[in-house]
C-alpha cells in the first residue's frame, strides 16, 4: 500500500497458548502521531512489542517503509521504543546511555560526541552528561530514554505509556516536548496508553482496541463525539449508557419513559450531557463533589446511578436531596450495541 | 532466547548435575556382583545389605546424634547472638560477625587438625566430645545467618508495639520474635542438620577407632569393597538428606529463608 | 527503644566467644606452626616447601584446576542462569530447585557417581570399547581430568544460585532495550549483562574457586595419590608422614590463596566499568 508507512496484515500474536491479538489489519502513515488506546488486556502493548521485533507473530506479516520484517531481528528493524519503566542503563552514564545505540554500529568517536552531545541537546538535557540515572529525577529520566532512542534516527518510534508515570504538570510538559519533537523531526510515533485524555490531546489519529481487536479507529473529534459502540462510548467518557426499548430507557436496574422517539437501540451520555435541576425524571443525590469548574454529582434515580456535572453557577443540591433531572435528546450519542 | 535453546542448554547442565545420582541409585540396585552401570537385573540385595552392616548402625546413629544435638546446641547460642547483632547497634558488630562465620571460610581439614592438635589432645577430650563440640562450631555460622535474614524480615515496630501493651521484654521475645522466626529457626536446623552430618573434613580427624561418623566409615568401607553396596548406601544417604529437605520445604517454603 | 549496649553483647558474646576459643584460636596456633622452627620464626617451613617439585607440581596444579572449575562454572553458569531467569515462573522455581538439590546431599555420594561413570567398566569406558574406539578401557580415574569433573559437579551449583541471584536484579526492559538499540546477543552480553552481574559473578567465583581449592573428598576419591591436590596432600603430611610444619605451611597458602582471590576478584569487579 502506497500511503502505509507501517503495514500490519493478518497478524496474530500469542503468548503460548493464549491468543492475545487475533487478526490485525492496521495502516499507519508516515509522520503521523498515532495512538493504541484501550484497557489493559486489550493487545496494544502486544502489538507494540511485535512491531519493535520483540514477539514474533503466530501468522500475519508486518511492513515497515517497504520492507517486510515479520522475522527479522530486533536488533535490525531500526525502530526506537521509550520503555515504561525507561529501562535506562544502571551502570552507564547519561552520556553513555544516549551513546549506546550509536558505540554499537562502530562510529567515529567525534561523530557519536557529536550526535549525542545533539540528542540531549533536543530534549533539554545538555549538563547531565557525567550522571548516573539513578540521579536524575523521574521527568529527567524519561527524556533521556526519548534521547536515546532519537539519536538513532529511527524509522519509527515506539513509546510505551509515555505519560503514566509523571504528574500533571510534568505530564503537560512532556505532551509539548513530545509533540514538539514530533513535528521538528517528523519521524511516525507509534503510542499506547490507556488513558483516552492523552490519546485526545496527543495523537493524530487514535486505535481503540478492546480483547486484541480494533474497535474504532479515527480521528480524537471523531472517537470524542461519534463513539461507534457501548465499549467505546463508555471508554471515551460516556458515563450513562442505555438500552431503548419500546419507547422507554432501560438499564439493568429499571426503566423511564422517553419525552421523543429514536430509532437507535441505545443512546449515550456524557455527565456534561445531563440537565440537573430542571426535567420530568425525579432522583435523589448521592454523591456530590465539587471539580473546580463544575460540580459532579452522582444521581440515584430508577435507571440506577447517574453521573451529572452541573456548572458552577448553578444551585448546589445537598447530599441526599431530591432533585430532577433530564436526559435531553439533543446531547444523545446513539449507539449500535 | 527461543524456548528450544532454554531447554537445551538447562537440560545438558541438570543432566551434568544429577545424571550421576541416578546412575548411583541404579548401580546399587544391581542384581550382580560387581559395580557397572547399567546394572546386570535388578535387585534390591545391595540396599539390604546396607542395613546390615553393624558398624554402619553405629556411625549412623553417631552421625544422627551430632546432627540433631550440634544443630540444637548450635541454636541455643547463635539464636540471641542472631537477635542482638539484628536488633542492637553493637561496637564491633562486624568483627563478632566475622568470628562467627570464620568456620565457613576456613578449610575443614585445617579445622580438624587445629582442633585435634590443641584442644582435644592437650584438653583430653573424648572423640564425642570433641566432635560434638566441632560440629557445633561448625554449624553455628549457618544458624546465625539464617535466623538473621528472618529476622531482618520481621520488623522491629512489632516488638516495639507488644511493649506497649504491656509485654516485658521477654514477653515480647516469646509471643511475637519466636512464632514469627519459627519458619527460619526450622530452616537453620535442617541445613545445620544437613550439613552436620555429610560433614567429613573435620570428623576425619577427630574420629577415633571405633568412633565414627557415617561419611567417615563410608570412606573407610570404599577403600576396600568394590560391590555396589557401597553404591546402594551412596544412594540411601542422598535419599535422606532429600527426603529431609524435601519435607522441610512442604512444611515451610524452606527457600525463602537460604 | 533497645539501646542497652551491654544486653546486646550478652547476647551476642557467647556465640563468638565459643567460636573464638573453639575455632580461631586452634587454627591461629596452628597457622603459627608454619612460620616457627628450632630457632624461632623463620619463613624456612615455606621455603622448604616450595623447594621440592612434587610440592610444587601439587601447588600447581591445585591453583590451575581452581581456576579452570571457576571459569568453566562461570561460563556455563552464566548460560544456565539466563535460560532460568526467563522461564515462567512455575518451572523456574522448580528447576532452580532441582540444580539446588545436589548441594543437600553428601559429597561422598557425589563423588562416587564418577567411580561408576569412570571406572574401568564404567559407562564412559563401555561405550568407548563398544564403540570400537580403544581396544582396551582408558583410564580415566585418577586423572586430573576426573578431579576437574568432580569439583565443577560438585560447586558449579554455587555459582549458578549467585549469577541467578545477581540476574534478577536486573532492571527489567533494560535487556530488550539494548536490543532495540541494535545489539547482538554477544555484546548485550558483554556490555549489559556481565558488567550488571558484576557482584554475583565474584561472590560464586569465590565460593567456587575457594571450594575446589579446599575439597577434600573429590580429589581423595577420585584422584588419590596419584593427582594429590593440595588438602589431600596435607592430609598425607599429616597423618602419614607426621609433618606437621609442612601441614602447616599448607594450610597457610590455602588461606592466603583463598583471601587472594577473593581480594582479586573484587578489584577486578570494581574496576572495570
Amino acid at each position: 500500500m502506497s500511503e502505509a508507512f507501517v503495514s500490519l496484515s493478518n497478524l496474530t500474536l500469542s503468548y503460548g497458548s493464549t491468543v492475545a491479538v487475533p487478526n490485525l489489519d492496521l495502516d499507519i502513515r508516515e509522520g503521523e502521531l498515532i495512538a493504541l488506546l484501550g484497557p489493559s488486556g486489550c493487545g496494544k502493548t502486544t502489538t507494540m512489542r511485535a512491531i519493535a521485533g520483540l514477539l514474533t507473530p503466530t501468522t500475519g506479516n508486518i511492513v515497515i517503509d517497504g520492507r517486510d520484517v515479520t522475522r527479522l531481528a530486533a536488533n535490525k528493524r531500526g525502530i526506537g521504543l521509550v520503555f515504561q519503566s525507561y529501562a535506562l542503563f544502571p551502570h552507564l552514564s547519561a552520556f553513555e546511555n544516549v551513546a549506546f545505540g550509536l558505540r554499537l554500529q562502530k562510529l567515529e568517536d567525534h561523530d557519536i560526541r557529536a550526535r549525542t552531545d545533539a540528542g540531549m541537546a533536543t530534549v533539554g538535557l545538555s549538563g547531565f552528561e557525567a550522571r548516573k540515572p539513578a540521579e536524575m529525577s523521574g521527568g529527567q529520566q524519561q527524556r533521556l530514554a526519548l534521547a536515546r532512542s532519537l539519536v538513532m534516527q529511527p524509522k519509527v518510534l515506539l513509546l510505551d505509556e509515555p505519560l503514566s508515570n509523571l504528574d500533571a504538570r510534568l505530564r503537560l510538559e512532556m505532551r509539548t516536548e513530545l509533540q514538539r519533537v514530533q513535528k521538528d523531526t517528523g519521524v511516525t510515533m507509534v503510542f499506547v496508553t490507556h488513558d483516552q485524555s492523552e490519546a485526545l490531546a496527543l495523537a493524530d489519529r487514535i486505535v481503540l482496541m478492546k480483547d486484541g481487536e480494533i474497535v474504532q479507529l479515527g480521528t480524537p473529534a471523531q472517537l470524542y463525539s461519534e463513539p461507534a459502540t457501548a465499549f467505546a462510548a463508555d471508554f471515551m467518557g460516556f458515563e450513562n449508557i442505555f438500552r431503548v426499548e419500546a419507547g422507554r430507557l432501560v438499564s439493568d436496574i429499571g426503566s423511564l419513559p422517553m419525552g421523543y422517539s429514536t430509532e437507535s437501540k441505545m443512546l449515550a451520555w456524557r455527565p456534561g450531557g445531563v440537565v440537573v435541576g430542571d426535567g420530568p425524571h425525579k432522583a435523589r443525590v448521592l454523591a456530590s463533589s465539587f471539580a473546580g469548574g463544575h460540580r459532579e454529582y452522582v444521581l440515584e434515580s430508577q435507571l440506577g446511578p447517574i453521573k451529572a456535572d452541573a456548572p458552577i453557577e448553578s444551585a448546589e443540591v445537598a447530599l441526599g436531596d431530591p432533585v430532577v433531572f433530564d436526559l435531553p435528546q439533543a446531547t444523545a450519542r446513539p449507539l449500535a450495541p | 532466547m527461543s524456548r528450544l535453546t532454554i531447554w537445551v542448554v538447562l537440560g545438558l547442565t541438570l543432566t551434568f548435575l544429577i545424571g550421576p545420582f541416578i546412575i548411583i541409585i541404579f548401580a546399587g540396585a544391581s542384581a550382580g556382583e560387581s559395580l557397572a552401570f547399567p546394572p546386570h537385573g535388578l535387585s534390591l540385595r545391595w540396599y539390604l545389605k546396607v542395613f546390615t552392616i553393624e558398624s554402619f548402625r553405629a556411625s549412623f546413629l553417631l552421625s544422627l546424634f551430632l546432627a540433631i544435638f550440634g544443630t540444637i546446641s548450635a541454636l541455643l547460642i547463635g539464636i540471641p547472638a542472631a537477635y542482638a547483632l539484628n536488633r542492637y547497634k553493637l561496637p564491633g558488630d562486624e568483627t563478632i560477625r566475622m568470628i562467627v562465620s570464620a568456620p565457613i571460610i576456613v578449610p575443614g581439614i585445617i579445622v580438624g587438625l587445629a582442633l585435634l592438635r590443641y584442644l582435644v589432645v592437650p584438653l583430653d577430650f573424648t572423640v564425642t566430645l570433641a566432635l560434638f563440640l566441632a560440629h557445633t562450631a561448625l554449624v553455628l555460622p549457618y544458624a546465625v545467618r539464617v535466623v538473621s535474614s528472618s529476622l531482618q524480615n520481621l520488623r522491629a515496630d512489632m516488638e516495639e508495639a507488644a511493649v506497649l501493651l504491656g509485654c516485658t521484654r521477654l514477653q515480647a521475645f516469646t509471643k511475637i520474635v519466636l512464632p514469627n522466626i519459627r519458619g527460619g529457626v526450622l530452616a537453620a536446623f535442617i541445613l545445620g542438620f544437613v550439613t552436620s552430618f555429610n560433614q567429613v573434613p573435620v570428623s576425619l580427624f577427630l574420629s577415633g577407632p571405633g568412633v565414627k561418623t557415617l561419611p567417615i566409615d563410608m570412606l573407610a568401607y570404599m577403600e576396600m569393597t568394590y560391590d555396589p553396596s557401597v553404591a546402594a548406601l551412596s544412594a540411601l544417604l542422598a535419599f535422606m538428606s532429600l527426603a529431609i529437605v524435601f519435607t522441610a520445604e512442604r512444611l515451610l517454603g524452606f527457600s525463602r529463608y537460604v | 527503644m533497645f539501646l542497652s549496649t551491654k544486653e546486646g553483647l550478652a547476647l551476642a558474646l557467647p556465640a563468638a566467644i565459643f567460636s573464638f576459643l573453639l575455632f580461631l584460636v586452634p587454627v591461629g596456633i596452628l597457622l603459627s606452626e608454619a612460620f616457627k622452627s628450632d630457632v624461632g620464626w623463620t619463613i624456612s617451613g615455606y621455603t622448604e616447601f616450595f623447594s621440592k617439585p612434587l610440592n610444587r607440581t601439587v601447588f600447581f596444579r591445585t591453583l590451575k584446576l581452581g581456576v579452570l572449575v571457576a571459569g568453566t562454572s562461570a561460563i556455563i553458569g552464566y548460560a544456565a542462569a539466563f535460560c532460568i531467569v526467563n522461564l515462567p515462573p512455575k518451572s523456574r522455581g522448580r528447576i532452580f530447585g532441582l540444580v539446588i538439590l545436589p548441594l543437600m546431599i553428601s559429597p561422598v555420594a557425589r563423588t562416587y557417581a564418577w567411580i561408576v561413570i569412570l571406572g574401568r567398566t564404567g559407562i564412559v569406558n563401555d561405550t568407548i570399547v563398544g564403540l570400537g574406539l580403544s581396544d582396551t578401557p582408558i583410564r580415566l580415574l585418577f586423572t586430573e581430568t576426573a578431579v576437574f569433573l568432580g569439583l565443577l559437579q560438585l560447586f558449579m551449583p554455587l555459582m549458578i544460585i549467585s549469577l541467578v541471584s545477581a540476574m534478577e536484579n536486573i532492571p527489567r526492559d533494560v535487556i530488550p532495550a539494548a536490543r532495540v538499540l541494535g545489539a547482538s546477543w554477544f555484546q548485550v552480553f558483554f556490555r549489559v549483562i556481565l558488567p550488571l552481574t558484576k557482584e554475583g559473578l565474584v561472590i560464586g567465583g569465590t565460593l567456587v574457586f575457594t571450594g575446589a581449592l579446599t575439597a577434600y573428598i573429590t580429589p581423595a576419591i577420585l584422584g588419590g595419590s596419584k593427582v594429590l591436590m593440595l588438602e589431600t596432600l596435607l592430609y598425607q603430611k599429616v597423618n602419614v608422614s607426621n609433618d606437621f610444619v609442612s601441614a602447616s605451611v599448607i594450610a597457610m597458602i590455602l588461606i592466603v590463596m583463598s583471601f587472594s582471590a577473593n581480594l582479586l576478584l573484587k578489584r577486578i569487579a570494581t574496576a572495570r566499568v
